[in-house]
C-alpha cells in the first residue's frame, strides 16, 4: 500500500522566522533622497554618516560634539546588534565585521561577512530587514571572510559579495534591484571593498592580489547597473607604465594592483583618490624586475572616463607586500589641496592632490628595517627576501605599520590620528610558478608573535608627532574622530576607547568582549549621540597579529551613547 | 605507514558511509551525486531525498549546469523528522520536513563555485545532512579579466 507523502509545502525565506511582525520588515524612504549632492555635503549633516568615511575627503570625522571629554566618562551601551553564523560558510574561521555602519535619518545599513547585509534601527538597533547573498564555500579568500560595507543613494543600498558581484538593494525592502559580476573567481578574485557612489556612478575594486590577477576598478550606473567603465591597474604592454614590467613573459598580467579599499573624492578636481594594492608574486620579485606600476601606489583617476591621471608610487618594486591601499585623506593647508597617506611601509606621505608632487616624507613607525625612504622621496631596499630558502627578518611586517583600518584627520586639531603595528616578520622566497587561482605569494611567511607594541599617535600635517597613546598590542581597528575632542579607537584585546584629541590622555574605556577590526562611525537620532562600533575577531588575523590568532571570536556590533535624561 | 586502495571501496570496507559503523555517523562527502535536469530556457530541477536510516541527502553532492534557479523536491523517506536549510541569493531558503513528507525549494545561485545545504536540526548536520550543491561554469565573458589565458592546476 502506497502511502501518500505529507505536503511539507514551499520553503520560506529564513528571515521570516526572526520574529518579525508584519510590516516592521520595510525601512522608511530616507535614502530615496540621498543623491550625489547630499554626499558631497554631508558634512553639513552631521546626525548622519552617508558615506563610507563619513565624507568624501576620507578624514573620518564627525562634527558632532554631545559626547565630549568632559562628559564620555558616562558613556554606555545603548543597545547591541548580534548575528552569529550557523551552517558551514567560506573561511568559517576567518569571518568577522571589518564595515563602517552607515546611517541615513535614523536607519542603520551594515553589511557582515559571507554576504550578509542589514537595515537596522539605528535608534534600538532593532533589525528591519536582512538580505542574504549565497556566497560559495569555495571562493578564494586571501584575508578572510569578511567585507567593509556598503554605499546608500537614490532608495538603493549598494554592496560587493566575496564571489566578486556587486548589487543594489531597494533600501526600503531590502530585495534585489541589479547584480552585476565584475570579477572572475575562477581567476582568483573576489571582492570586499565598500562601494562608492559618486554622480550617478558606484566605484568598485577587486580583490585577489595575493592570487596573481590584474587588478582593476569598476563604475556602474547606479540606476541600471550598466556598466561605465574599467580602470585596470596594471598596464598592458605598450601602455603607460609598461616599461616598469619585464618585455618578455605575462608577469604583468598577474601583477596585482587590486583596490580592495575605498577611495576618496574632490570634486574640485574631479579626481578619485585610489590606493592599489601589492605586486604578485608578494615576495619574490625576480620574476617581475623593474618598478612594476602601478603597485603600491596613489593613483588619482578621472571620475568621468575612469582613466589615471597621475600617480604616486609609495613603494616601487615590492617584496614585502606594501599594499598602498590605505586612505588618502583630502585637506587643505595653507591653500594647498593636500593629501595624507599612512602607508604600510612605515611612511607618512603628505602629497598635492592636484597633480601627486611629493611634499613630505617623514615616518610613522619606530622600527623600519626593509628600507628607507628620503625626504626626497628617494626609495633605498636594505632587507628583503633575495635568495631563495634564506629567511631574512624585517619591519614592519606584511600587514604593514598600519594595515587597512583606517586614521583619522581633525579639522578642528590639524592632527591626524593614526592606528600603529609595530610588528616584524619573516619570509623566506620560495619560488613557484604560477597557476591561475592558486595563492602566488612566492615565500614562506611569518610574522611574529612577540615583541610587537602598537600606538594611536597623532601628527600634524608636517609629520611631527605631537602624542602617542602607547599599548602592548598593535592597534588594528580604524579612528574615529569627533568635533567633541574625542578619539575613538578599539583594541585587539576587545577594549573600546576614548582618548582626549589633544593630549591622547585615555578618557574612557569599555571591554567589548572581542577584538575589533573594524571602522567605527557615529551619528544621532533625535538628537541623541550614538558612537557604533563593529566588534568581533577575525580576517586575516594570522598577518596583523598572529599572536592573536587563539582569541576569542564575536561578531557583534555595538552602540554607544550617554544616558538619557 | 598507510596504504592505498580504490577509494569507494575503502570507504565501504572501513564503513565510513554509513550510521553508526566505523564513525558514529557517517563521513560528510561519502554520499551519491547527482545531475540537475535543464530545461530548454536555462531553468533547471532536481530531487533531493533522504533515505531511511541513512542521514544522508540523496544525491549528497548535486552538480548544476550553471548558476540560475533550480526547483528542487525534496523528500523525507525516513522515519524522523529533519529540515533543510539551503543557499540562495536574497535569503536562505528553509523548510520543516517531517516524516514521510514532500516540499518544494527554488533557489538562485551564482556559478561557478559550491554550497553547503543541510539539516540544522540536532546533530543532522554532523551525522550527514550535510550536501554540496555545486554550480558549474565561469563567470559572464565581460568580468573576466583582460590578460592572456593562464594556466591552471
Amino acid at each position: 500500500m502506497t502511502v501518500e507523502y505529507v505536503d511539507a509545502g514551499e520553503a520560506i525565506d529564513q528571515g521570516q522566522l526572526s520574529g518579525k511582525l508584519p510590516g516592521n520588515e520595510l525601512a522608511p524612504p530616507v535614502v530615496e533622497s540621498v543623491n550625489y549632492e547630499r554626499i558631497l555635503n554631508a558634512r553639513s549633516e552631521p546626525e548622519n554618516w552617508l558615506t563610507y568615511y563619513g565624507t568624501y575627503d576620507g578624514q573620518r570625522y564627525s562634527p558632532l560634539d554631545q559626547i565630549n571629554t568632559e562628559n564620555v566618562k558616562r558613556l554606555l551601551p545603548a543597545w547591541v546588534f548580534q548575528a552569529g553564523s550557523s551552517g558551514i560558510i567560506a573561511g568559517a574561521s576567518t569571518y568577522s565585521f571589518e564595515a563602517a555602519p552607515i546611517v541615513v535619518d535614523g536607519v542603520m545599513f551594515v553589511a557582515g561577512w559571507d554576504g550578509w547585509v542589514w537595515a537596522l534601527d539605528a535608534k534600538t538597533g532593532t533589525e528591519i530587514w536582512r538580505y542574504k547573498h549565497a556566497v560559495p564555500f569555495d571562493v578564494s579568500l586571501c584575508c578572510g571572510n569578511v567585507n567593509r560595507g556598503v554605499a546608500v543613494a537614490q532608495n538603493n543600498v549598494f554592496f560587493v559579495t566575496a564571489n566578486a558581484h556587486v548589487l543594489a538593494l531597494d533600501a526600503t525592502t531590502g530585495k534585489r534591484v541589479w547584480d552585476k559580476t565584475y570579477g572572475d573567481v575562477r581567476a582568483g578574485e573576489s571582492a570586499t571593498v565598500a562601494p562608492l557612489v559618486v554622480k550617478n556612478l558606484v566605484i568598485v575594486g577587486s580583490s585577489g592580489g595575493e592570487f596573481g590577477v590584474r587588478g582593476h576598478l569598476d563604475a556602474f550606473d547606479i540606476d541600471s547597473g550598466e556598466h561605465q567603465w574599467r580602470c585596470y591597474t596594471v598596464p598592458k604592454p605598450g601602455e603607460p607604465g609598461s616599461e616598469t614590467w619585464p618585455s618578455d613573459g605575462e608577469a604583468w598580467a598577474r601583477g596585482g594592483a587590486n583596490c580592495w579599499l575605498t577611495g576618496t573624492f574632490d570634486a574640485e578636481t574631479n579626481l578619485l583618490y585610489v590606493g592599489t594594492g601589492n605586486p604578485a608574486p608578494d615576495f619574490d620579485g625576480g620574476v617581475r624586475e623593474g618598478d612594476n606600476l602601478y603597485t603600491d601606489s596613489i593613483i588619482a583617476v578621472d571620475v568621468d572616463s575612469g582613466q589615471i591621471r597621475w600617480h604616486y608610487q609609495c613603494t616601487p618594486h615590492d617584496v614585502w607586500d606594501y599594499d598602498s591601499i590605505a586612505e588618502c585623506i583630502l585637506f587643505e593647508k595653507d591653500g594647498r589641496k593636500l593629501l595624507g597617506h599612512f602607508d604600510k611601509n612605515g611612511y607618512f606621505f603628505v602629497l598635492d592632490r592636484t597633480d601627486g608632487s611629493l611634499v613630505r616624507i617623514t615616518p610613522f613607525v619606530d622600527r623600519i628595517t626593509w628600507g628607507a625612504i628620503t625626504r626626497d622621496g628617494k626609495v633605498t631596499a636594505k632587507v628583503y627576501p633575495d635568495e631563495e630558502g634564506v629567511p631574512v627578518h624585517f619591519y614592519p611586517g606584511p600587514a604593514g605599520a598600519k594595515e587597512w583600518t583606517h586614521a583619522a584627520y581633525s579639522p578642528k586639531t590639524e592632527l591626524f590620528y593614526v592606528p600603529v603595528q609595530d610588528v616584524g616578520a619573516t619570509a623566506t622566497r620560495r619560488r613557484r610558478e604560477f597557476k591561475e587561482s592558486i595563492p602566488y605569494w612566492g615565500a614562506g611567511v611569518q610574522v611574529d608573535i612577540e615583541d610587537m607594541v602598537g600606538s594611536i599617535s597623532a601628527f600634524d600635517a608636517e609629520g611631527e608627532e605631537k602624542w602617542r597613546w602607547r599599548n602592548e598590542l598593535p592597534m588594528c581597528a580604524s579612528v574615529l574622530a569627533t568635533g567633541g575632542d574625542l578619539v575613538f579607537a578599539g583594541e585587539p584585546s576587545g577594549e573600546f576607547n576614548a582618548l582626549d584629541a589633544r593630549t591622547g590622555e585615555l578618557l574612557w574605556q569599555f571591554q567589548c568582549g572581542s577584538g575589533h577590526h573594524s571602522s567605527p562611525t557615529t551619528y544621532s537620532v533625535d538628537g541623541r549621540q550614538f558612537v557604533a562600533v563593529p566588534v568581533g575577531w577575525g580576517g586575516w588575523a594570522e598577518g596583523f597579529l598572529p599572536g592573536m590568532l587563539g582569541a576569542g571570536h564575536g561578531s557583534a556590533l555595538i552602540v554607544f551613547a550617554l544616558p538619557e535624561a | 605507514m598507510t596504504t592505498a586502495q580504490e577509494r569507494a571501496d575503502l570507504v565501504d570496507k572501513l564503513g565510513l558511509n554509513g550510521q553508526n559503523k566505523a564513525t558514529i555517523g557517517r563521513m560528510l562527502g561519502t554520499g551519491n551525486i547527482g545531475q540537475a535536469t535543464e530545461k530548454e530556457d536555462g531553468r533547471m530541477a532536481a530531487t533531493i531525498r533522504i533515505r531511511p536510516d541513512e542521514l544522508s541527502w540523496d544525491p549528497a553532492i548535486l552538480v548544476l549546469p550553471h548558476g540560475g534557479d533550480v526547483d528542487l523536491e525534496l523528500i523525507n523517506d525516513d522515519l524522523n523528522t529533519h529540515c533543510a536549510l539551503l543557499p540562495s541569493n536574497g535569503d536562505r531558503k528553509f523548510i520543516w520536513l517531517v516524516n514521510h513528507s514532500r516540499g518544494r525549494a527554488t533557489l538562485n545561485l551564482d556559478g561557478p563555485g559550491y554550497y553547503w545545504f543541510s539539516s540544522p536540526t540536532g546533530n543532522d548536520e554532523g551525522r550527514g545532512l550535510t550536501g554540496a550543491i555545486v554550480v558549474l561554469g565561469d563567470v559572464p565573458p565581460e568580468a573576466r579579466l583582460d590578460r592572456p589565458d593562464q594556466p591552471r592546476p
